[in-house]
């Protein structure tokens, strides 16, 4: 099997090019920030500022540092709250013998499915004012529905299996039967959907961060920064730029390696 | 004939049900929630005193029961209450933001699908090929990434770099169909991520009609090329794409709000997100319930629509 050549694989390549400069600076830009320095004129260019400054004359080439983290730091959380409460819920409407159970499990996500998820999410930040813990629990939420149909349909081909029928006449217990070969057969499909829906997630924690919600006005963070300094982008570009160029990057490389790696995984099972 | 009334019925109920739904959390999520309209609009000296006045005044002292009856009733009459900030009906201010907002919808939407299928067929016929490659790659890629991102992008090199094309909206009031060089980034950026989802999908499922035995059969009476395409080969392919416009309707939605924040263009949009930012609540419920109900009744065109061009999908459900 011949696998390393194709459009699959040199697109994994750049993928993992693309994602990887906005990664690396949003987990490690951090550790080279060092202290801020004073506050220059806002909307400066150069001055010892390589990117010159902000809208409040801070140095971008800092906030570009630290400004990555919390999008990434965010979106896995929400992406790992949504499984949380997925994956019991679908197994359990999957393996339910009880017509009852199964429906009560998963029709009020139906209908859920139907409510916009940024609406969701600008719904409560006009009532609340969400913090970073408060938008990956949200965004989470809002995951929750889609995720647990996803895992539920895994599943119930999984289940379907004349394998799980000999578990349970053997008497396995339900843990056995469900964790260990239900749970672990879906786990393929199941990690796709996992990485497509870490960059849908992406793109939810940077929209709205970038309406405002679930961040300081002030705070280094990418998307925060775009739309901060807007108001100085005749003057001043690199600050609304740069920030706006990573996020394209990471959000572009991410799905581009997900995507190579579906394919291979795709061919591999051929 | 029984069975597809039967299917269009449970559809319909489904719908209403998530209107229903929609409404109920609209009201759950605005009312309900620990922090109250009350609260957030003391602002920064929360006394208490003047928070129990606030919530008299709005009849939040009043069982959560009867405000909700008193709010659907209210709702089902048209009447969606009256801004706390300004005082004005919710009702003036979603007809002064429709316009524009209205405007964009239906340009994206006009170009939406002839783009999308466009650009799937083109896929799916030179399937393998560089031009399927260059089409595919460019929709994954571009998907992903937040419209404010690929926004302000443009707007650096279209509107500042190059001077071709006004950065905002703003000082073009709401008439913007008589300034149509505004309307240009605002709806490229709108299109950007639906046109690659229904393109990926349209190639996807063109791929498989194009290989089915139906369409073989169809090339062995001599049919041509373009007819079996258009006629044969792309119903079929469309299914599961309109299957999918639920959230490429969601994703349509969300775009609207954030271009308009982008761009200034004084919309429905802007008007949410401003009520949001003044904790305007009744603004904001009946924005939502209006943004809430829009998508319901489009998703469940959308699935009707898709039921019609390929009545077999519903022997596969």
């Amino acid at each position: 099997m011949k696998s390393s050549t194709g459009p699959g694989s040199s697109r994994f390549l750049l993928g993992g090019l693309i994602v990887g400069v906005p990664l690396l600076l949003a987990l490690l830009g951090p550790l080279f920030a060092g202290e801020p320095g004073p506050r220059a004129a806002s909307f400066t260019a150069g001055g010892g500022h390589w990117l010159g400054t902000d809208f409040v004359g801070r140095d971008v080439w800092r906030l570009v540092l630290l400004g990555g983290r919390s999008v990434v730091l965010v979106a896995l959380a929400a992406t790992v709250l949504a499984y949380a409460v997925a994956l019991p819920l679908g197994l359990a409407s999957a393996l339910t013998r009880r017509g009852w159970l199964e429906e009560l499990l998963m029709r009020p996500l139906d209908v859920l499915l139907a409510v916009p998820s940024l609406l969701m999410i600008l719904l409560v930040a006009a009532v609340l004012t969400p913090g970073a813990v408060g938008l990956a629990l949200l965004v989470a939420l809002v995951n929750i529905p889609d995720a647990a149909r996803i895992v539920r349909a895994a599943a119930a081909e999984a289940a379907a299996r004349p394998a799980v029928e000999a578990l349970r006449m053997q008497g396995e217990s339900w843990w056995r039967t469900a964790v260990g070969y239900v749970g672990r057969s879906a786990t393929r499909t199941l990690a796709a959907d996992a990485g497509l829906r870490f960059t849908g997630v992406l793109y939810l924690v940077a929209t709205a961060a970038f309406l405002g919600v679930g961040v300081e006005p002030d705070a280094a963070d990418w998307a925060v920064m775009v739309d901060r300094n807007r108001t100085g982008l005749f003057v001043q570009p690199w600050a609304v730029v740069v920030p706006a160029l990573l996020i394209v990057a990471l959000t572009m490389g991410g799905n581009l390696l997900v995507d190579s790696a579906l394919e291979h995984r795709k061919k591999r099972q051929r | 004939m029984s069975g597809l009334r039967r299917l269009l019925a449970r559809r319909l109920l489904l719908g209403a049900a998530q209107t229903a739904a929609v409404v109920l959390l609209v009201f759950a999520l605005t009312e309900a929630l620990p922090g109250d309209a009350a609260v957030a609009l003391a602002g920064d000296r929360p006394d208490p005193a003047r928070i129990a006045a606030i919530r008299a005044s709005m009849g939040l002292d009043r069982p959560a029961v009867e405000r909700l009856a008193d709010w659907a009733a209210g709702l089902a009459h048209g009447g969606l209450g009256t801004s706390l900030a300004s005082g004005r009906p919710v009702s003036t201010y979603i007809s002064d933001g429709f316009g524009p907002t209205l405007l964009l919808a239906a340009l994206t939407l006009a170009l939406l699908v002839p783009l999308g299928v466009g650009l799937g067929v083109l896929a799916a016929r030179h399937a393998g090929r560089w031009a399927d490659r260059l089409v595919s790659s460019v929709t994954l890629g571009l998907y992903a990434v937040p419209e404010f991102a690929c926004g302000v992008l443009l707007s650096t090199v279209f509107a500042i770099r190059l001077g071709w094309l006004p950065p905002t909206a703003v000082g073009y009031g709401a008439d913007l169909a008589a300034h149509p060089a505004v309307l240009v980034l605002p709806v490229l950026v709108l299109l950007a991520r639906p046109v690659c989802t229904l393109a990926r999908l349209v190639r996807a499922g063109m791929i498989d009609a194009l290989a089915s035995p139906y369409v073989a059969q169809a090339r062995r009476y001599g049919i041509g090329g373009a007819r079996i395409r258009y006629a044969h080969a792309l119903p079929a392919a469309v299914t599961p794409a309109a299957q999918q416009l639920a959230r490429t309707v969601d994703w349509l939605l969300s775009g609207v709000i954030v271009v308009e924040a982008l761009f200034v263009i004084p919309g429905l949009g802007t008007v949410l997100i401003n009520a949001v930012a003044e904790r305007d609540l009744p603004v904001v419920q009946g924005l939502a319930v209006v943004f809430g109900v829009l998508t319901v009744v489009l998703n469940t065109g959308a699935d009707l629509v898709a039921r019609r061009l390929a009545p077999r999908a519903e022997v596969a459900a």
